[in-house]
């Protein structure tokens, strides 16, 4: 029979154990440590020293504060589904999983907002008031486990944050849980603007830098009247390209836009949710117009002219709600599906004027061929975030490091047409370098003086988002300071 | 006081003609400088700030001076920084609808330029005339559309920010979605200038609507359970307003010439789905109810007249006859009703001149009012005691400096106070950016 109590001598195991009340709400061996030693991005890997299960804020509280003190590093993860490693314990964290907190404290439809706590699944939230017709409207493709913690951490985006926006533009409040362990709410009651500097801006999208969320209000919406999907396909990918490019500058604002290159379709139609795609046109585009049903045909009958204007092949609106269903399931875990046609894949994030579509899809070719690396593109062809899918396969030695490279390179083609490295999977330990595509040493400064602001001993989830040499780059901006006095 | 060797320093920075000393120094509205200075590049700006920082000067920053009346706890600080000369159109990416700005710009004019492309910066300030785009951000200024719209924070997607030691830094980017390292962008928005000088702002851009209609749904009654009651069931149709605004019966007369409860229920579509809407507001109308539609050209007209109701601090006389105060309140909401209804009986109870409005679908409203001092005091203080009874907050936009004095125009300071201090310090550590412009005295 297994022993009970926690067999370790290590005092700070038995002090974190005694604040989640017991060996139930902790792991420390190594066979259990190493679940938690990557998320998503599986490139890099490090055993944390343990991972607790907190309950409620004040445990949360009370974790951080026992670290705080003993000068423990630290770090929150949710569903472990980030793509960039942010939930990684690069310096042997104690993880606080905050899987256990995932309570939907209180929906207010009038008012139109709901509480939760960070462990709350995304895809719960719309499906707990999908009846009474509201639905949350950041859509991740990980929905169906990613925590809403997670996303404001990230700030998560999706296929339908083209209309809608991504998780900061549904956020009104936040608990958070600040890296000495004091427990500060911003944006009481879900009120927008509240009067100081806008924190819940800053909080969202830090990649659990700068603080723990505990609670989360956020915004719900009234689902729309009517919805169409088209799915274009289409010979030439220029043409498709051109095809957004139009949809754009035309000034419709789809509700969703998203587009697939040849190797992407080989893959989902490999995979678990085929729709019978053809294998010889170079790309496709989903499109979805939403809102007022009076005035979404005519939208729809634009898109159609747009297309055959770009010489599109086949171009039809879903009939079905079934079909509509079937098209997004496809789109939705075209990330997964890669998997179908390669043994690994890396996931890329790159975002670009929209109009410069044609341009650097022609250089992730390149690059492609480059690398000697397959590369699929999935991806918010609306607001030009690019996912390149770096195909490889990481038991041929040196290929892992081919595609991270390719990644890398993908990223520059990003950043040299006035684009950015992440549109919303994150820096974390993945695109610490790349920062400097788009950033001043200077301008990372700055960033680092605000997390010093909240975060003074960088204990919490320390290495992430900034490059290595950050150091000196801090004493430089401090030196200056001192100077300026 | 100020000596002729302080010009001397400044004009080797700038042109003689972009120096003007104040024979004044002072405003009724205060935030004014012993010397104007008037930058027209970046460099400029930030060789203003380096002077300024290294010879511990304090400088205070003006667009187009709307909002002087709004926070600041210095009559008159050494420099004031106007950006009227710093203006014009830095790039506008068209088929991207991004468009890049110098800060300066006046935001009427920025929409004219960008109505020729059919499209817009998706923000509805008041006095958009006068007010420059930078402060517009930088007062994060937002008005009933931002429940179909968003605000600047929705907007915005990057930003130049000259700092207190000149150096300028980036945040965000030019493309829409963007979420490498912080998002700084959202520190400087609604800043009131205290943490840099915005230079460049990169606005995302909606295209302009195909068709508008306003529709005007008075209550005569007076009851504001049937107001509500339609709101309730209104919200939770399928129908998509850009604004579903309460106005007070004092604002609606004003406007409409009807004085009563009044719903402006704004929708902004193709033709088809706009109309459709209508119809499904009349069908939904309560008894005892009149209402109006104001179609395309009357719409706009209705909302030009509406962005010049609140007092306005670049005005040539702006104290006029009586003292005049703006008021942001936000609430949870529906609970728009009972501030605006405070608004109406506050009228009688305290003998001031009330006009109100508020977004029963985002939780903002506005409130003016004008009276003798006193009175107009009396009733800032009510309304805030009522705003915070409904666990919602006062901060008051406008106001004659000889009463900022008395009363703390934004309020109590929240528990993590030392948070925003704490940014201050790290970015203007010798405080010398819009010094006590903001709240706690930041
Ligand atoms: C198949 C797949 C598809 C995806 N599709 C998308 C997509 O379409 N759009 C998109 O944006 N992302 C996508 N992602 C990425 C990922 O799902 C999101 O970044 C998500 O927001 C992460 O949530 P999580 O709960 O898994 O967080 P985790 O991976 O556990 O953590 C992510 C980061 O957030 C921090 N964190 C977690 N919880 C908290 C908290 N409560 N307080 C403070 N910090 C916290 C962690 O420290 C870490 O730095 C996808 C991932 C996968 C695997
Ligand atoms: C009494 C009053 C009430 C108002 N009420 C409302 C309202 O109810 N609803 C609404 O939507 N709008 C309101 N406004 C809106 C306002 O008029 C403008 O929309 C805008 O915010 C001010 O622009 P400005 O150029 O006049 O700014 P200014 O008054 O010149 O400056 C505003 C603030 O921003 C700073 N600033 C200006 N430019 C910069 C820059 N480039 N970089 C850094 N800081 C800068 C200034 O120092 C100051 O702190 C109100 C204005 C007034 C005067």
């Amino acid at each position: 029979m297994r022993k009970k109590g926690i067999q370790t001598n290590d005092p700070h195991i038995q002090a974190l154990a005694r604040i989640v009340g017991g060996e139930k709400s902790i792991l420390y061996k190594k066979e259990d440590l190493i679940a938690y030693d990557c998320d998503g991005f599986t490139v890099h890997r490090h055993l944390p020293k343990a991972v607790v299960f907190p309950k409620n804020t004040e445990e949360v509280a009370a974790i951080v504060k026992y670290c705080h003190e003993h000068d423990l590093p630290f770090l929150a993860r949710g569903a472990g589904t980030g793509l960039s490693g942010g939930a990684i314990p690069l310096n042997g964290e104690v993880i606080i999983s905050l899987v256990r907190m995932k309570r939907l404290i209180s929906v207010d439809l009038e008012n139109r907002r709901a509480v939760v706590e960070p462990g709350f699944v995304n895809l719960k939230l719309t499906n707990s008031i999908s009846d009474r017709g509201y639905y949350y409207a950041p859509d991740p493709s990980s929905q169906y486990c990613c925590t809403i913690g997670g996303n404001v951490a990230e700030n998560a985006g999706g296929a339908h944050c083209l209309k809608y926006g991504v998780t900061t533009n549904h956020i009104l409040g936040l608990e958070v849980v600040l890296p000495n362990g004091e427990i500060i709410e911003i944006g009481k009651n879900g009120i927008p603007d509240p009067p100081g500097y806008d924190l819940i801006g800053l909080l969202t999208g830090s990649e659990g830098t700068l603080g723990i969320v505990t609670k989360i209000t956020v915004r719900i919406l009234k689902n729309p009247e009517a919805k169409q999907t088209v799915l274009a396909y289409f010979d030439r990918v220029e043409d498709a390209s051109q095809a957004v490019s139009d949809i754009i500058s035309e000034g419709m604002v789809p509700a969703a836009l998203e587009m697939m290159d040849q190797t992407a379709i080989e893959g989902v139609e490999a995979a678990a949710f085929p729709v019978g795609h053809p294998k010889d046109i170079e790309a496709l585009l989903l499109i979805e117009v939403d809102g007022i049903s009076a005035g979404i045909s005519e939208q729809i009958e634009e898109i159609l002219r747009i297309c055959r204007n770009r010489n599109v092949r086949e171009v039809k609106v879903a009939q079905t709600e079934e079909e509509r269903a079937r098209w997004w399931a496809n789109r939705k875990t075209g990330f997964g599906a890669m998997g179908a046609i390669s043994p690994d894949y890396l996931v890329q994030d790159g975002v670009i004027p929209r109009s410069k579509l044609p341009e650097v899809l022609k250089n992730i070719q390149q690059i492609s061929k480059k690398y000697g690396l397959r590369i699929a593109n999935i991806f918010h062809a609306g607001d030009g975030n690019l996912h390149p899918l770096v195909l490889f396969d990481a038991s041929k030695p040196g290929e892992t490091e081919k595609a991270l490279a390719a990644g890398s390179e993908c990223l520059q083609a990003c950043a040299a047409v006035g684009g950015s490295i992440t549109g919303e999977h994150g820096v974390g330990i993945e695109k610490k370098e790349e920062m400097r595509f788009i950033f001043s040493d200077e301008e990372i400064a700055a960033q680092i003086d605000i997390r010093d602001v909240f975060n003074p001993k960088n204990l919490l989830n320390a290495g992430k988002l900034f490059p290595t040499p950050g150091r000196c780059v801090e004493v430089k901006r401090e030196k200056k300071q001192r100077q300026s006095l | 006081m100020l000596s002729l060797e302080w010009k001397d320093e400044l004009t080797a920075i700038l042109s003689e003609k972009q120096v003007q000393i104040e024979e004044h120094g002072s405003h009724p509205l205060g935030n004014s400088g012993h010397v104007t200075v008037y930058p027209q590049s970046e460099e400029e700006i930030s060789n203003i700030l380096r002077y300024a920082n290294t010879h511990g000067k304090r400088v205070c920053i003006v667009g187009g001076g709307t909002k002087r009346g709004f926070g600041g706890q210095l009559e008159c600080a050494d420099i004031l920084l106007s950006l009227a000369n710093y203006s014009g159109i830095v790039e506008h990416a068209a088929a991207d609808m991004t468009v890049t700005v110098k800060s300066g710009t006046v935001f009427q004019q920025l929409q004219d330029y960008l109505a020729e492309y059919r499209q817009k910066v998706a923000l509805d300030p008041v006095w958009p005339q006068y007010a420059t785009i930078g402060g517009v951000i930088s007062a994060n200024d937002s008005g009933p559309k931002r429940l179909g719209y968003g605000s600047a924070r929705d907007s915005v997607i990057g930003l130049r920010i000259v700092y207190p030691d000149g150096t300028v830094i980036r945040s965000g980017g030019k493309v829409v979605k963007n979420v490498a390292g912080y998002d700084m962008n959202k520190l400087f928005i609604g800043a009131m200038g205290t943490l840099g000088v915005i230079s460049e702002i990169t606005l995302k851009l909606r295209p302009l609507p195909k068709y508008e209609s306003l529709v005007l749904l008075s209550f005569p009654s007076g009851n504001l359970e049937e107001v509500r009651s339609f709101a309730v069931q209104f919200l939770d149709s399928m129908m998509e307003p850009v604004c579903f605004e309460l106005l007070s019966p004092s604002l609606s007369e004003r406007l409409i010439g009807q004085r009563a409860y009044t719903l402006a229920i704004g929708f902004e579509d193709v033709e088809s789905a706009v109309h459709y809407q209508e119809e499904f507001v009349k069908r939904l109308q309560p008894p005892n109810t009149t209402i109006r539609i104001l179609p395309q050209e009357e719409a706009k007209s209705f909302w030009q007249t509406f962005y010049t109701i609140g007092p306005n601090g670049a005005a040539p006389d702006p104290l006029g006859q009586e003292i005049e105060a703006a008021v942001k309140i936000g609430v949870v909401n529906l609970d728009v009703l009972h501030i605006v209804r405070e608004s109406d009986l506050l009228q009688e109870s305290c003998h001031v001149h009330i006009e109100a409005h508020g977004g029963l679908g985002h939780g903002l409203c506005q409130v003016y009012i004008k009276g003798e001092s006193e009175s107009v005091a009396t009733a800032i203080e009510r309304l805030r005691t009522a705003a915070s009874g409904l666990g919602g907050y006062a901060v008051v936009k406008h106001l004659p400096f000889s009463l900022r004095k008395r009363i703390d125009v934004w309020g109590e300071n929240p528990s993590y106070f030392f948070l925003l201090d704490g940014i201050k310090r790290k970015i203007d550590p010798n405080r010398i950016l819009n010094n006590q412009r903001f709240i706690g005295g930041i």
